[in-house]
């Protein structure tokens, strides 16, 4: 098919005249409505846009008025494109296109070409133009469109970046940014709602549905009057809008709130009552806000001040310190719960004055009783001391009782000392006794010896004496035998 | 006119590709998670970066608001029907002069649309979008969502061609021992062979006055209530299908 026809919304001149149907039907109307889509409504109308745009003066906002005539009234949009994309027109391809969307015009692929991104470049946009209060999604462009997504989607990146489609501008004037994406603020503010099919404004109550993207009033959804065919009453949601003033909270009212949470601490229903005309969750969110960040700072300085009289409330002071960042936790001590509540409550000067009264106060105490303590007796200095000291009589005490220890060892050495000396004097007796012995045997037996010696003697001089030599060898040999007998009782 | 049967001169022993003018895949979605239905067909540049696919899918599914659970399903059924494509790709296919019948049979929102028409399987030129942009503007369809739905649908028929002519002539190849004709109207395929067609009925080209109702296109506009209960049936006939299958 020689598709050089450079202008694809010119119906194919084959076919009867009938004309092309503007792509600007959306599927928000009517099934009815397009029967009366009549050939009034063709080419021509197309056409009729093009003056529009560009008669755009490189001002702030451009209008365009299209007109669309429908069998029901005709409706005129204006269209705010910003002044960055000026250039824009119906029957030119502008340098920037070129430039951004190369793939289209450097001819590399059969899809992408002159006529495929007018066609869409131009779908796109009178599809959006069409119902420009809406904005038009990527998936309901490329279901109209016929060709393939990834060129459509470039496209469609394309147009709404430059503010082509879907753009409204911002509320404050300035310098506008081809990436200002206006439109939103309906769906997820609490501003006013308008009914998509009827126009009227929601005030009480709206559906809507996110399949569609439709907001309804309570009268049409009764009506069931779904634009889109395929949605039920089970596909909208309903959404209450209140009149929501919310005015700032008075001094008085914040007053009445801080007095309210310090009788009832955390039971917000009981606030909420306090305080009145707030529901409790306002009154949460008031008090959150409240700037509570200094106070944290005021009883930091107070518990650095506290004497240390006691060592376990010094510690606790500190973790509680550490643990405070929310002056209603509860501390493990109840007195420092509450004084941290109160801090907290309190302005940071007047618990600094209270921490320093608290002070003076506790270090007059300390003083009254070291005083009582004093005058002690001369006398009795060291035992009084002593006395009134427990440690110093317990070290006392200890002392004598190592001296007695050493005492009672000492003893038990000597006694076995001496036990071993007189050991050793009886040994030394009983060793000069046998010394005498000794001696004493040996002078007998040097006695004996002598006295045979003279019997042999006398032995030698006379046989006569023979008789008497035997008795006298009798008797020495008798004398011998007791002397033997008396050694050997001595060894 | 004889002389064309069977002419295996003119067929043309090529790589595969989608006999049109421009290589576009038609992807078909149909994803039920969680109770949530999403229904799609759109055409895919094979051309596209992989990336392409992951964006399309997270764009979809917050201009839906389907949960997002979605996002990680349309890609990956995106991903393998674009395989499934691509597992074609460099493979032969035998494409003889073949005129094919098809059939259009769509139900988009409000409108329905009947067609079948002859469409030329040889002619790389040929354009289904150009097609279904002409039907819907000869017929004055309003719904600008009918014409992408056509050509997909006529993408999908193409798609369905091409395989099978691939895949007969895998099966010839394997087959080259017994049979020794490339018979590609076996197979299933329903092309017609021109000859056939025309054949020796007499006046050849012009259709039978009673054969025009079958082969012009209808255009229906159905109203709310008539979708809503096409719709209802449609799914009870699902449900059946479902348990039947489950029974068995």
């Amino acid at each position: 098919m020689a598709d050089s026809s450079p202008a694809p919304q010119q119906p194919p001149s084959a076919s009867t005249p009938s004309p092309v149907p503007p792509p600007l039907q959306t599927l928000q109307q009517l099934p009815t409505q397009t029967e009366l889509q009549k050939p009034s409504v063709g080419p021509s109308l197309i056409k009729a846009e093009k003056p529009g745009p560009t008669a755009a003066t490189p001002e702030l906002s451009t209008t365009d008025t299209p007109e669309i005539p429908t069998a029901a009234s005709t409706v005129s949009y204006t269209i705010i494109i910003p002044s960055c994309s000026a250039w824009f027109s119906w029957d030119e391809i502008h340098d920037t296109e070129r430039r951004l969307l190369p793939e289209f015009f450097d001819g590399k692929s059969t899809s992408r070409n002159l006529t495929s991104y007018k066609y869409l470049r131009d779908a796109i946009i009178s599809r959006f133009r069409s119902q420009p209060t809406r904005k038009l999604t990527y998936t309901e462009a490329r279901r109209g469109l016929v060709g393939d997504v990834g060129s459509v989607r470039k496209v469609f990146d394309f147009l709404e970046e430059w503010g082509l489609i879907n753009y409204t501008p911002p509320p404050k004037k300035g310098k506008e940014e081809p990436e200002a994406r206006g439109g939103e603020r309906k769906e997820g503010s609490y501003g006013k709602r308008t009914c998509t099919s009827c126009g009227a404004l929601c005030s009480l109550q709206c559906f809507t549905t996110a399949k569609a993207n439709m907001t309804l009033c309570a009268k049409c959804f009764v009506k069931s009057n779904y634009q889109r065919p395929g949605l039920s009453s089970a596909d909208f949601k309903r959404v209450d809008l209140l009149e929501d003033p919310r005015p700032d909270w008075t001094d008085k009212e914040t007053l009445h709130l801080l007095e309210a949470i310090l009788h009832s601490g955390e039971d917000w229903k009981k606030v909420a009552e306090y305080v009145a005309s707030r529901p409790a969750k306002e009154c949460i969110a008031r008090f959150v806000k409240l700037s509570f960040g200094e106070q944290f700072i005021g009883p930091k300085e107070e518990h650095n001040g506290f004497p240390e009289h006691d060592g376990d409330e010094a510690d606790e002071s500190e973790s509680v310190k550490r643990r405070r960042l929310s002056p209603l936790v509860d501390a493990s001590n109840p007195i420092m719960a509450q004084v941290a509540f109160l801090s907290a409550i309190v302005g940071p000067h007047v618990a600094e004055n209270a921490a320093q009264a608290a002070i003076s106060a506790l270090s007059n105490l300390d003083a009254n009783e070291a005083t009582d303590v004093t005058e002690p007796s001369d006398t009795e200095t060291k035992e009084a001391s002593a006395v009134n000291d427990p440690i110093a009589t317990a070290q006392v005490e200890i002392e004598k009782e190592q001296q007695d220890l050493e005492q009672s060892i000492s003893d038990i050495i000597e006694v076995q000392m001496k036990e071993m000396q007189e050991k050793i004097v009886r040994f030394e007796e009983m060793e000069s006794i046998m010394e005498r012995e000794r001696l004493q045997v040996q002078y007998l037996k040097d006695l004996l010896l002598a006295d045979q010696l003279a019997v042999a003697q006398h032995q030698h001089r006379g046989a006569m004496m023979a008789r008497d030599n035997v008795n006298t060898w009798e008797k020495l040999r008798s004398i011998n035998e007791v002397i033997d007998r008396g050694t050997t009782i001595l060894l | 006119m004889k002389s064309f049967a069977g002419s295996t001169s003119k067929a043309a022993s090529i790589k595969f590709r989608m006999p049109t003018r421009e290589s576009l895949i038609p992807i078909r979605l149909d994803l039920d998670v969680d109770g949530h239905r999403y229904k799609d067909a759109f055409t895919w540049n094979p051309d596209d970066p992989d990336s392409e696919v992951l964006t399309f899918a997270k764009r979809t599914v917050k201009d839906l608001k389907l949960p997002p659970t979605f996002v990680t399903q349309i890609s990956q059924s995106i991903q393998s029907q674009l395989a499934e494509f691509r597992s074609y790709g460099g493979q032969d296919m035998y494409i003889r002069e073949k005129i094919v019948p098809l059939k259009v049979d769509l139900r988009v929102n409000n409108t329905v649309i009947r067609d079948s028409f002859l469409w030329d399987i040889s002619n790389f030129e040929s354009d289904p979008e150009e097609f279904a942009r002409t039907l819907c503007n000869d017929l004055d369809v309003a719904d600008p969502e009918v014409a992408p739905a056509i050509a997909v649908s006529i993408r999908e028929q193409l798609f369905e061609i091409a395989a099978q002519s691939v895949s007969a002539v895998r099966e010839a190849k394997l087959g080259k021992k017994g049979r020794r004709t490339y018979d590609l109207s076996k197979g299933g395929n329903n092309a017609l062979d021109v000859s056939k067609y025309f054949g020796s009925k007499g006046s050849g080209v012009i259709r039978k006055r009673k054969d025009w109702y079958m082969n012009g296109p209808t255009v229906d506009i159905l109203s709310n209530e008539e979708v809503g209960t096409l719709d209802e049936l449609n799914s009870r006939l699902k449900r059946k299908l479902d348990e039947k299958e489950d029974s068995f």
